[in-house]
Order: structure tokens, then sequence, then C-alpha cells
């Protein structure tokens, strides 16, 4: 939407409607589906087309925002139903100029002592409307105009939300933690992530990056929080999954038990669907079984949460590896469709002399977690050198501790800035003594008698950044030297392994399946795929959001119905707000961790969890930054 | 100890106390609705807005709840402060104009009211009832529904477990309106609908406390049942 009759976005006045066009200007602005005459948001008002009725519109978006004002702080809940109540008067040709001021009254107090953000923001948009629009509000004053019936459409968000890739309800599970309903703050996280106990452990959370909070004192500990509610509900006995309303008679057949498998199988089993899971490992969860250390989260949280879902008639066949991809044998075993989520489980090479030569003490990383994770008894070693810089490699590392391996380093091309590890996994292992070498990579492995022995390494600076706008690596001539290890583990990456397919199914360069952002459909009719055999080595998270909408894009083309169409909020910042209110500083709650010197020989689960307590005086912290956007259909 | 500037005089504060505890040590009066001393402060009623300077600009804030840091500078008396409380009152008044304690405040902050007299016992939402289960009985049998996102409620109120009430009366007693309300008629109290027995003193004979409140206190206590039945007069 950049050529428009009138915009306050961001309060910043752009006027057209005189058809004096403003030359050059370009707004940010949330892009419904569809086309816009006008919208609404809790940043301004943008009108595109001249004939759009904004009194109706401020009318309909005060009664979408009605619904997320909580109540908890009077001026908000009341101050936007004295502005409907008046908005109403003025449309029955009841009104008087005297309320156009007091609306202007309101909407500055409600918006000056507000308690949380969303009060603090949402009513500016009224402000612009009243005051840019008056002759619209006076045409209905004086009974020349009514107010008109359009199409509204609405959407609400929030930093935290956009930023999470499931989209996850975060300010309104907040909140009921805050108000002591763990189940119901349960009920609303598992509507979009059916593995809360495991995401709430190991998630890499964009959320509280992105929370308003951040250039504050701190974020919101989200991710502890959405542990909280599921520790509570495993502690109190747990509550199972809803059932379907109604059963259908399709079955769906989903490849893969990881996050994205299992939640496809939870959303579709809920529409009704029959599901079968084939599973080629000996356990269910994926990485999440297999890529990711005890330590960290352990055995029995994700098997419990998977039981929950296999109590919903879910059902997984094990050790079942789908070696060819036949969807015509698969119809006549009655699945209409096919959900294809075998994930990312095959290392990458790292491109150095001597890997393929079979030398014992050279592992890929993520077969050395999975081997590691079902049971293979790893001797350890004297010093072991793990060669990458991201979470799978301090997996690795940290699970070496754990192993008793005497000397533990990390190998990293780049420097810590540019290490995409997590900086808690970082400080860990610091913790735990493993060391990192910065900028070298091994460029040949050392070997006698078909053993590794050490690696030659060599010495990088940074140069310009690549396209992954980080500095790129050079090796330093002659600045190769020899490190002593007894093991090496290569951790830079993974790639999936696809199944042989009876049709060609597109690819891409990076060995992943080409699936449709939205539906996340493959060229191959009725097989859709998600998780990192699309998305090449993920999160858990966007893992299992994939899994949610496949279930969505799977139900549309089996009912032949439409997928709903999505808001877009890209390039608009959502943390700005043109009112905020006084915060008084108050850092995140902590929460314990096991010693380095206790934890060091054992898969103890480190970090600890808030107590009900602490979690309820955490909650308090939000800011509840909802935002609003209505807009009415051209 | 803080040096503070309140309405432009100096004056120490407590480290640890709010800027309600300082204009209420210099005895400036700013009535509110939803804050009791011995309560943590919620922010609820909006009643108590003062401004603070925040990075060279005066801003809104509630004193109940704000925290007095070094330097702080606060003033009450502004046109602006005034204004906001003056609005929240108004904006009270205007949801529960049948509700005394409301009405009163908004007559004391400039409001017109109406002459007549006010019969309503509305409940406003100040949470007090709330935060004295949790926070004195340690019970947590009244909490906030609030509205929100994709939960389609119209109305917001408290919502009463019977499940973990005791029946002690706590919120009635704390209620600044008179919508919670308790009913004790020889041995039964009616309290939030839930019907409670009552426990007779074996001594004087007086139904004074419900059975379950008496249990509870065993329970937290650690003190058999038996030697709380006989009611604190007699003991």
């Amino acid at each position: 939407m950049n050529k428009v009759a009138f915009s306050s976005w961001n309060g910043k006045v752009v006027d057209n409607r005189n058809g004096k066009a403003t030359k050059g200007i370009t707004v940010n602005l949330p892009a419904p589906g569809g086309e816009v005459a006008a919208m609404m948001g809790w940043s301004g008002l943008v009108a595109k087309d001249s004939k759009a009725d904004i009194p109706s519109l401020t009318f309909n978006y005060l009664k979408e925002a009605r619904k997320i004002s909580c109540g908890e702080c009077s001026v908000c809940m009341i101050g936007i139903d004295r502005l409907m109540e008046i908005i109403g008067r003025i449309a029955d040709g009841k009104g008087s100029k005297a309320d156009l001021s007091e609306m202007q009254d309101i909407v500055k107090q409600v918006s000056e002592n507000s308690k949380c953000s969303f009060g603090q923001s949402a009513l500016y948009p009224v402000l612009d409307a009243v005051k840019y629009y008056k002759a619209d509000f006076a045409a209905l004053i004086s009974g020349e105009k009514k107010l008109a019936k359009r199409a509204y459409g609405v959407t609400v968000t929030a930093p935290c939300i956009d930023a999470c890739p499931a989209g996850l309800d975060i300010p309104g599970y907040i909140e009921l933690i805050r108000n002591n309903r763990f189940d119901e703050s349960l009920k609303l996280i598992r509507r979009d992530c059916v593995l809360p106990g495991v995401i709430g452990r190991t998630c890499t959370h964009p959320c509280e990056n992105a929370c308003v909070r951040k250039d504050m004192d701190e974020s919101l500990a989200i991710r502890l929080l959405k542990r909280a509610a599921a520790d509570a509900d495993f502690e109190q006995g747990s509550r199972p999954f809803g059932l379907p309303v109604k059963e259908k008679d399709e079955k769906v057949a989903i490849i893969g038990a990881g996050p994205a498998g299992l939640a496809a199988a939870c959303q579709l089993r809920l529409k009704g669907y029959g599901v079968t899971i084939f599973e080629s490992l000996p356990h269910a969860g994926g990485m999440a079984a297999v890529g990711i250390p005890d330590y960290r989260l352990p055995a029995d949280i994700l098997t419990h949460e998977i039981d929950l879902i296999k109590r919903m008639g879910v059902e997984i066949k094990l050790n079942a590896k789908i070696e060819k991809l036949n969807v015509k044998d698969l119809k006549k075993d009655g699945y209409s469709a096919v959900f294809v989520a075998v994930g990312a489980h095959q290392g990458n090479k790292i491109g150095v002399k001597g890997e393929d030569a079979g030398y014992e003490g050279f592992v890929d990383g993520v077969k050395f977690l999975r081997d590691m994770n079902l049971g293979t008894k790893i001797e350890p070693a004297g010093k072991v050198m793990i060669v990458g810089g991201g979470n799978v490699a301090l997996d690795c590392a940290r699970s070496c501790v754990r192993l008793g391996f005497k000397k533990v380093e990390i190998i990293y091309r780049r420097s810590l800035a540019e290490m995409p590890a997590s900086d808690e996994e970082i400080e860990g292992a610091k913790e735990e003594g493993i060391s990192i070498r910065f900028l070298a990579v091994p460029v040949k492995i050392i070997a006698k008698n078909g053993k590794v022995t050490g690696a030659e390494c060599i010495k990088m600076k940074l140069g310009k950044p690549d396209e992954s706008g980080r500095r790129r690596p050079v090796p330093v001539k002659g600045s190769e030297f020899t490190v002593k290890t007894d093991m090496i583990i290569a951790a830079i990456g993974q790639r999936p392994e696809l199944p042989a397919m009876d049709k060609k199914i597109t690819t891409t360069n990076w060995g992943t399946i080409q699936a449709d952002p939205v539906t996340l459909k493959t060229d191959m009719d009725g097989v859709f795929a998600g998780g990192d055999c699309v998305s090449g080595p993920a999160t858990l998270i966007e893992a299992l959001n994939m899994g949610n909408r496949a279930a969505d894009g799977i139900d549309a083309y089996l009912q032949g119905t439409d997928s709903a169409e999505q808001v877009s909020f890209e390039g608009v910042d959502l943390c700005k707000q043109r009112g905020r209110g006084f915060v008084v500083s108050n850092p995140a709650g902590d929460v314990p961790f096991l010693d380095p010197k206790v934890r060091s020989g054992n898969f103890e689960e480190v970090e600890g969890g808030f107590s009900a307590t602490e979690a309820i005086r955490e909650a308090q912290r939000c800011l509840r930054c909802y935002r609003v956007v209505v807009w009415e259909q051209a | 100890m803080f040096n503070i500037v309140i309405n432009g005089k100096k004056v120490k504060a407590q480290d640890g106390t709010t800027i309600l505890d300082a204009i209420q040590a210099l005895k400036i009066e700013i009535p509110t609705l939803c804050y009791h001393k011995e309560l943590s402060p919620f922010g609820a009623c909006r009643l108590c807005s003062v401004e603070v300077k925040t990075n060279g600009k005066w801003q809104i804030a509630t004193s109940c709840n704000t925290p007095v840091e070094n330097d702080m500078e606060i003033r009450t008396d502004t046109d602006a402060a005034k204004a906001s409380r003056k609005a929240a009152a108004e904006l009270l008044y205007y949801k529960y104009p049948e509700t005394q304690a409301v009405k009163e405040i908004a007559q004391k902050l400039g409001v017109d009211v109406s002459p007549e007299k006010a019969e309503g016992h509305d409940c406003i939402l100040c949470g007090l009832c709330v935060r004295t289960c949790k926070e004195i009985v340690g019970v947590s049998a009244l909490t906030f529904q609030d509205r929100g996102r994709g939960r389609d409620i119209d109305k917001p109120e408290i919502i009463f477990d019977p499940n973990v009430c005791i029946g002690c009366g706590s919120c009635a007693y704390v209620c600044p309106t008179g919508y919670v309300k308790m009913e004790t008629d020889g041995d039964r109290r009616i309290i939030w609908d839930k019907v409670f027995k009552m426990t007779a003193c074996p001594v004087c004979g007086r139904y004074f406390a419900p059975e379950d409140q008496l249990k509870y206190i065993g329970k937290t206590i650690g003190t058999p049942l038996s030697a709380l039945t006989t009611c604190v007069d007699c003991r």
C-alpha cells in the first residue's frame, strides 16, 4: 500500500486527498490478503481509497480492540466502551460537536494512563480519524450520512507472536499464567505447539529477541514460561489433548515422527482424520529424540508428550523405514494424502583430505548424537575435536564432556560474533571446560593404522561478508599447524536423506524437497512435505509449524477448500508504538542451573524451571504489546 | 535512603517503597480504589496517577506500583496529573454510576455526579479480593477472567473456584463496593453462592468459623482440628 489517499502511520501524516500527491512516500504497512480500501492499526490510519468509510472503520476497529482490552485496568476497558457508545450515538444522529472533542480527550487520557502497551498504543488511530476525518463524523452528526455497512477483515499480532515461527499467542498464554490459570495457558500453547515441554526446553526463542522489554531491562523469559505451563501439567498428571468432534473417512500417511510429523499428526487427528506415522528409527521424536542430548531435553519429557499424541489415536510404526515412496501403493492401503517429514539426518562433508577413508575416530555430528541417544556405548577417547560452530557442534562437545573425554575442543572457522550456536549453549560449554579455537579449520585428517591421531589445520582471517551477511573466512597462507587428537566430530550442518520416489518430486540444490510455503504441497499430487527435509536444518519450532501448516494444507486438499490467506507484517516495525507509558525497570527472573562440577559427569537436566510463583511473577512483566489491525475490504 | 523531589520539595524515601508511600508521608491526599497497604500494588483503578520525570520528559505513572528511585522527580498537583486522575474517575463513574465508592471518589476529583443516592454494588475489577485471597489467605480461590485474543469474553469478571475456597470471608471484608456478599445465618455461611457449614464452639455454642477454614488453618499450621474447634474467646 504505497499510494495512499491518507496515512497517519507512525504518526507521520500524509494527506493526498486534496489531489496534490505527495511524492516519494513509502509506508511499511501490514499487508492483508486481498484488496484493502482503508485500514486502521495500532500505529495509525491509512486510507487507500478516498471512498472508504472512516467512521465505520473506526467503530469496527474499536469493536475488535475491545476484545483484546483485558479489563485489568479500568481506563482502557471503559474508555473503549465509552468511545463506542459515542460513535453509536453519533451514528444514530444524536451526536453533537462536543462528542468529537470528548473522544479526543478519552484517547489522550487512556493512552497516557493505561497499564499495558495495548492500552497505551491502540487508540491513537481513533484520534487520527476524529482529527483528520472530522467532516465525515460531522456528516453523521448532522444526519446527512449513515454509518456504512462494509466488509471488514481483522488480524491480531504482537512483536513476539510475529517473531515466533509457529505464531503462538504468547501474550495470551503469559496472561493466563499471570492469572494462575496454568491449565488454560497450556491449552492455548498446545493449539499451535503440540510439544510444549520439549519446545519450552529447547527453543531458540526468537520471540525473546523481539520482546519490547529487551531494550528496556530484559526480555520476558518466554521459553521458560511455556515450560512452566507444561511442567505444571506434567506434575498434575497431564490433561489429554482433545478428541476430534467428528471422525472423517480419510486417512493420512506421515513419513517421519519428528516435530513436523508429530505436529501434523496431532492437528490432522483433531480434524478427524486417521493418521499413521512411519518412523525409520526405533524411537519417535526425530531430532528431538536423537539430535538433542538428555541434559537439555530429558527423554521422559519427549516420551510423555508423544504418548499424549498417541492417545489421540495416532498410530506410530517404529523401525518402519520407507525406502521407496509409492503414492499409488499408499492410496491402495487407504491413505488419501502423504506428508513427507523425514528431517535432515545426514551430516555434511567438511571437505578435508581423509574424511572418506573410513578412519576409526572420525564421525559426523548428527550420527554421533544419534548413536549416543539410541544407546550405543561410546568409549571416551583422550581428546576430541569438534568441527563447527552451531548448536549441533555444541551438543556434541557438551555430550563428550559427559561421556568422559579428557579434553574437548571446538574448532570454528570464524569468530565468536559469527558463531550460530545460541549464547546460553556457548556459555554452558565454557563453564564445562570446553575450549573453542576460533578462526581455524582442519584441512587434513592425520591417521595411523586406520585410526585418527590428529589433524592438520590452517588459520583463517575474516574477509568480506558473504551472502549470509557474515564475514567470509579466508585461509591465511603458510599458517598450517598440527593438532593432536584421538577423535574428530564434523558438525557443519546436515541434509535430508530422501526416500526414492516412484515419480520425480522437485528438489532444490540443497537436496531438500520443494514445497509451497503456505500449503506445503509438493508438485506430486497428494504429497505434502515439511520440516527439515524442506527447509534444510532448522529449529524444532520451525519444523513444528510446518507440520501445523501441512495439516491445514492437507485438510484443504482433501475437503477441496482454499487455504486461508495470511497477513504479512514483513518490514513493519511491530515494536514501535506511538505512546509508551512509564515502565518500571524489573529484570527477568532466574532459574537454577546445575553446577558445572556436578553436571559434567552425567546427563542430568542442566537448567531448572520456574516454580508456579516464580512463573506468575515473571508473567507480570509482560507489557502485552498486542497489535490489532482492521481493514475495510475494497 | 533515596533523595527524591515531590512538587519541588526535597524529601527522603526508603529503598523499596513506592511513590504513593512517599506522597502519603507528605500528607498529600490522593484517593485510591484498588490499593491496600497490606497487599501488593496492582494498578487497576489508575486513580493514583502522578507525573514522573523520565529522560527529561514528564510522564504519567501510577504512584501505587512505581518504586522510588534516587533523584526521582514527581509532581502530583499539575493540571496534567489532576486531569489524568479526574479522567480515570470519570470513566469509572461512567461505567459504575450506581456504586457509592466510585461516586464518592469521582465527586472528590471534580466529576459532576448525580445528586441521587447510589445503591448499586458493581464489581469494578479492582482485584483487592483476588490479592487478599492469594497473598493473605494463601488460597487463590479468586482469579481474573481477562478478555483476550480469541477468548470471546464480553464482560471480564472475577472467577470463583468453589473447590479451594475456605469460606473465610476476607474477600467480602476487603471489597470496596459491596459486590462480594457474605451471609452468615446460624450454622450456614453463603459466600460467592457456595454454602459453608459453620462450626459451633463447644463451650459457648457460638457458630464462629466455617469448618473448611478451620481445616485449612489446621493443615497450614500443623495443629489438629480438635484444638481449633473451640472459639478464640473460650480457649
